[in-house]
């Protein structure tokens, strides 16, 4: 098909939802082939606008502006008509879009065949071709499972095949590939990229992390608020020369430090001692270390390695098959429920799913439950703590009466470190802490966290597959690579010389190559 | 999007109005009425409404007006009774049982779910038949709580995450148990007290309208309707105004329990 | 799927069993000696093994045996029910599916709880008004029990309740299918798949209306207890001989023998009724699969 003009041409375009102004005057043109980064933390308008170019709008948006395609005449964007070009929408696979009771191969299928306008079968040809390219793992066999058997990354393989099966003009990326794992990410991001050459796609990727431009490259527009605060190359961008926003956004960025760091030697009491427990697939997989009060140690590795497995044992919650733990100098698992209750309450738990918190309950009720439940003292004092809790993280200024349920991610992430700091707890248990936040969110909550380390010393026991993050919290780590403890020891001493694969591949996965300025990186 | 909760919210509104207006016509029925309870008034038989008799006289010549209006008080406040009793032995008591070890509470679940396997109607009629009619408010809420205890036994998730996670900092059990109370019960009393009210009054109407109503000389809505049931293809108004105050008080009471179409009537 | 087939199937026994033991209490209560605690306890243990016999005892009123009576009793009403179930399909599954959808499902609802309000014996009686005096039908309420039906009224006699059998078992159907339809509401992936691409009609068709359908496939248990319900007043109102009614009459002439049996026998019915169609609604839900 011969264009005349770009692929793509947004002027003017306003979008606003109950008086209060989504999207402001916002305009883009994008050649075909050409890829753009739309930048921005949540609430910035990039949802609107991935809403209204999808062409499926909320009910109340009122849009005015218009969108030209393929060089076409220009048309008001408030009107809902097929575009004369084929766009494809690539969505997160933990956003849910797949029918939880029907296999996914064939929701795809559909989907595949409705795009294409051909028949099932060839559909289902298309499909298993676009898959072969992607990935030899996934099959269009494994994809006849239901959604809830399948791990998100290949929900995420299986996506972008049906999406470039579609043979697409325009690719709409909605958040694709955010809370992944970063060794998946810049996979997909690379597998992404190979597509758009292959297939000479256009691609509009909206997102709020900073991996994409980090890895993906070209040009980048950052929003905020509505309008767009910048425009350029990603390079440029991440270096520093930017608008003061921008370079903010792009302070966020975590990066590995592989410097030499003098060891700090472990001065606290035994916290956790673990001798010989059995943890793995195989009967020599046992486990014996020590976790010292006020030290933390990071259990490194994808998603299904083995660490929760290791997590669960640790805990007592299921009985280990061999061994002994040791908690504060007490075996968990000798003790009745109720003693055991007792010596639990000196742990605490923060998770990225955000499934510790009763959505039922209220802001404060959720902070003083630990007071109330463990300790007999007034409602002034209880109320004292709590303030002090919650202005620790920053949500002293919240409404306290509000339930759980309609607080967003980064809320709740920040209550659980409210409720953990009431708790005092010796042992914090930490579990991807950074899924479901944008790249601000994600700053604040290193920095909430590590301010919580200082002042109250706990030990750390941090789940994660990012070795940034376990390099902010963290002195010690183990990776973990298909059940099994690969290595153990220093951060440090893992990033200057990692011994094994797994630990190559997830710094791998979290080291940024430095992008030469102007040049996109496909 | 926007309407439905508006919609819900002016409908439960209403409900309550509804409720309240009926139990302020209840509480003044004695002076609203123009004659007492079952008084006769011989030569008026089968008149239809006119000035007189607003709501016209039936067979024995009753005043229908004023029949209805005892025959209401009588019908809501042992629809009350049988709700109260309703959801404390079954939607509360089984909120608390769901919490027990797991034994004693798969026990009772055991039990109770055989009795809900009854018509509720049927266990009414029975639990009448084997004790006196005195009982029979009490017999019909005891009658409705087998389903509203397996109700709710099955609505308390104990296995949520949230739940486990507190379990595994230490939060004790009753604290646990106090959560699912305060948070569920604070918020659904309204309407679960409301749906028990609808349920327990057209279970007691029935009953009585079959012959298992409470002792006479109280009329209760229902026996007043089987009363009219001989005269009323040619007399509608023997039955229908009964009929009419019953269904605006079950109306009243579904109505305030709200749309809630998760949840069962 | 083995798994539940294991729990339903055990939840049905120890149902069974209980619904016996009820039954056996039941009708301990008619014996003559059984007065004070450890008596009547030996009672109903007799009472059980003459069950396990098939011994189910004599009625206090006529003097049958309890079967030979309900034999002749009980298919009426079975039919009865069985005839009200079909019509509470026929009427219910269209207006449920009807009301389910989106904006109709709300603007419905407030319509629907004025419809459901109507208790079933006042169904009834407004339905045999509206046969004399719109269609001119004849109608048995007020005909003594056991008159005889000429032949050509037969249909018309019959017609009316099954018509309020039928009615509220609509209403429970439509509330089935309600519910099923607000659980799949509120999930994420019709806008994710509408958003892929794929149709409105195709998402509702092969992926919401398979689990709606099985939704309310599962509260058949719900249904036939709803159906029960109404079958005992359907019966009472208009003079149809059946088991329904003659239960009505045990228990006002304390006839504890065949009360029991009845209860037994309606009880067992809606066990089975909810364990078929817990399992049917596990097939159609595609929750076996892996």
């Amino acid at each position: 098909m011969s264009e005349s003009g770009p692929l793509l041409e947004i002027s003017e375009l306003n979008v606003a939802q109950d008086g209060e102004t989504l999207l402001e005057r916002f305009s883009l043109r994008l050649e075909a082939g050409e890829s753009a980064i739309i930048l921005g933390e949540s609430g910035c308008g990039k949802e609107a606008l991935l809403r209204v170019l999808g062409g499926f709008p909320d009910k109340n948006d009122s849009i005015t502006g218009s969108i030209a395609f393929a060089g076409g005449e220009s048309r008001s964007a408030a009107k809902r008509l097929r575009p004369p070009i084929r766009i494809a929408y690539l969505p997160n696979p933990l956003s849910q879009p797949f029918a939880p009771h029907a296999s996914v191969l064939d929701q795809l299928v559909r989907i595949v065949a409705r795009k294409q306008g051909a028949p099932l079968g060839s559909a289902r040809e298309e499909l298993r071709l676009a898959l072969e390219r992607l990935s030899e793992a996934v099959t269009p066999a494994l994809l006849d499972a239901k959604p809830g058997r399948l791990d998100p990354v290949t929900q995420a393989i299986a996506l972008l095949a049906a999406v470039s099966a579609g043979t697409p003009d325009l690719v709409l990326a909605d958040h694709a590939m955010a809370d992944l794992g970063p060794g998946a990410v810049r996979m997909m991001l690379e597998l992404l990229a190979a597509e758009r050459k292959r297939l000479g796609f256009g691609l509009l990727y909206v997102t709020g992390g900073l991996q994409p431009p980090a890895r993906l490259g070209g040009r980048v527009v950052v929003l905020r608020a509505g309008r767009v605060v910048e425009e350029g190359d990603a390079a440029r961008l991440m270096s520093g020369h930017a608008h003061a926003y921008t370079s903010l956004l792009f302070r966020a960025l975590p990066q590995l430090s592989f410097e030499a760091v003098k060891p700090r030697p472990a001065r606290g009491q035994p916290l956790l001692q673990v001798h010989a427990l059995g943890y793995g697939p195989a009967p020599q997989d046992s486990l014996t270390f020590e976790l010292r009060r006020g030290a933390s140690l990071a259990l490194v590795g994808e998603d299904g390695s083995g660490r929760r497995a290791l997590l669960r044992a640790l805990l007592a919650f299921e009985h280990a098959p061999a061994g002994r733990v040791i908690f504060d100098a007490v075996d968990l698992n000798v003790l009745s429920q109720k003693m055991a209750a007792r010596l639990r309450r000196r742990i605490a738990f923060i998770t990225g799913t955000d499934e510790c918190l009763d959505p039922r309950m209220s802001l404060w009720d959720t902070v003083e439950e630990p007071l109330r439940a463990h300790l007999n003292l007034t409602g002034e004092l209880i109320a004292g703590y709590r303030e002090t809790a919650l202005k620790r993280v920053g949500l002293a200024s919240h409404d306290g009466d509000r339930p759980v349920a309609s607080l967003s991610p980064f809320d709740k992430r920040r209550l659980q470190v409210a409720r953990a700091i009431v708790g005092a707890p010796l042992l914090v248990v930490i579990d991807e802490p950074l899924r479901g936040l944008d790249a601000f969110g994600q700053t604040i909550l290193r920095e909430v966290l590590t301010d919580f380390r200082i002042t109250h010393e706990p030990a750390f026991l941090v789940v994660t597959s990012d070795f940034t993050v376990a390099q902010s919290l963290a002195e010690e780590a183990m990776v973990f690579h298909e059940g099994r403890i690969v290595e153990r020891g220093a951060i440090a001493d893992i990033l200057r010389e990692p011994r094994e694969a797994a630990s190559k591949a997830l710094i791998e996965a979290v080291r940024l190559p430095a992008l030469p300025p102007g040049q996109a990186s496909v | 999007m926007s309407d439905t909760p508006v919609l819900g919210t002016v409908l439960r509104a209403a409900g309550w109005a509804g409720l309240g207006l009926i139990a302020v016509t209840v509480s003044l029925s004695d002076f609203l009425a123009r004659a007492p309870a079952g008084s006769t008034q011989s030569g008026a038989m089968l008149h239809a409404p006119c000035d007189a008799h607003p709501f016209g006289t039936d067979l024995l010549g009753r005043d229908m007006l004023s029949e209805t209006l005892h025959g209401l008080s009588q019908t809501a406040f042992h629809a009350l009774l049988g709700a109260a009793v309703a959801v404390l032995c079954g939607g509360l008591f089984g909120a608390v049982a769901a919490r027990l070890p797991r034994p004693v509470a798969l026990t009772l679940r055991g039990v109770f779910g055989i009795f809900a396997a009854v018509p509720a109607l049927l266990l009414t009629i029975l639990a009448i038949g084997l004790s006196a009619r005195f009982y029979a408010p009490l017999a019909a809420g005891l009658a409705a709580a087998p389903l509203a205890f397996v109700r709710a036994f099955d609505h308390v998730d104990i296995d949520s995450t949230h739940a486990e996670y507190a379990r595994a900092t230490g939060i004790p059990a009753l604290t646990l148990l106090k959560r699912d109370l305060t948070f569920e019960f604070r918020r659904m009393l309204g309407s679960v007290a409301a749906r028990a009210l609808a349920a327990v009054t057209i279970i007691l109407s029935t009953a009585s309208f079959l012959g298992f109503g409470a002792e006479p000389p109280a009329r209760d809505l229902g026996l007043m309707i089987a009363a009219g049931k001989a005269s009323y293809l040619t007399a509608w108004w023997t039955a229908a105004f009964p009929a009419l105050a019953l269904i605006l008080l079950i109306l009243c009471a579904r109505l305030a329990a709200g749309l809630d179409e998760g949840e069962r009537p | 799927m083995r798994r539940f087939l294991a729990r339903q199937a055990s939840g049905l026994v120890v149902g069974i069993c209980g619904a016996v033991a009820v039954a056996a209490a039941i009708s301990a209560i008619a014996e003559p000696r059984a007065h004070g605690a450890l008596p009547y306890l030996e009672a109903a243990a007799a009472r059980l093994g003459h069950f396990a016999q098939g011994d189910f005892g004599q009625s206090a009123i006529s003097g049958l045996p309890v079967l030979d009576e309900l034999a002749i009793r009980m298919p009426p009403t079975l039919l009865l029910v069985l005839a009200g179930a079909v019509v509470a399909l026929l009427a219910g599954l269209p207006l449920g599916l009807l009301f389910s959808v989106g904006s109709a499902r709300r603007a419905a609802a407030p319509l629907v709880q004025i419809v459901t309000a109507m208790p079933v014996f006042c169904a009834g009686l407004v339905l045999a008004y509206g046969a004399v005096h719109l269609l001119h039908w004849p109608v048995s309420i007020n005909l003594p029990p056991g008159t005889p039906v000429p032949p050509d009224q037969a249909l018309q006699i019959a017609a009316l309740p099954v018509l309020t059998v039928g009615l509220a078992g609509a209403a429970s159907v439509q509330l089935a299918l309600r519910r099923a339809a607000a659980q799949s509401s509120g999930e994420a992936f019709r806008s994710g798949l509408k958003r892929l691409g794929l149709g409105v009609f195709e998402i509702e068709r092969r992926f919401v209306m398979p689990q709606v359908l099985a939704g309310l496939v599962a509260s058949a248990g719900d249904i036939m207890l709803a159906l029960l319900s109404a079958a005992v007043v359907a019966e009472w109102v208009f003079h149809r001989p059946g088991a329904a009614d003659l239960f009505v009459k045990s228990v006002a002439l304390a006839d504890w023998n065949m009360t029991a049996v009845i209860l037994l026998v309606f009880a067992l019915l809606a066990f089975f009724t909810e364990f078929l169609g817990r399992i049917a609604g596990f097939v159609l839900a595609n929750e076996g699969k892996p």
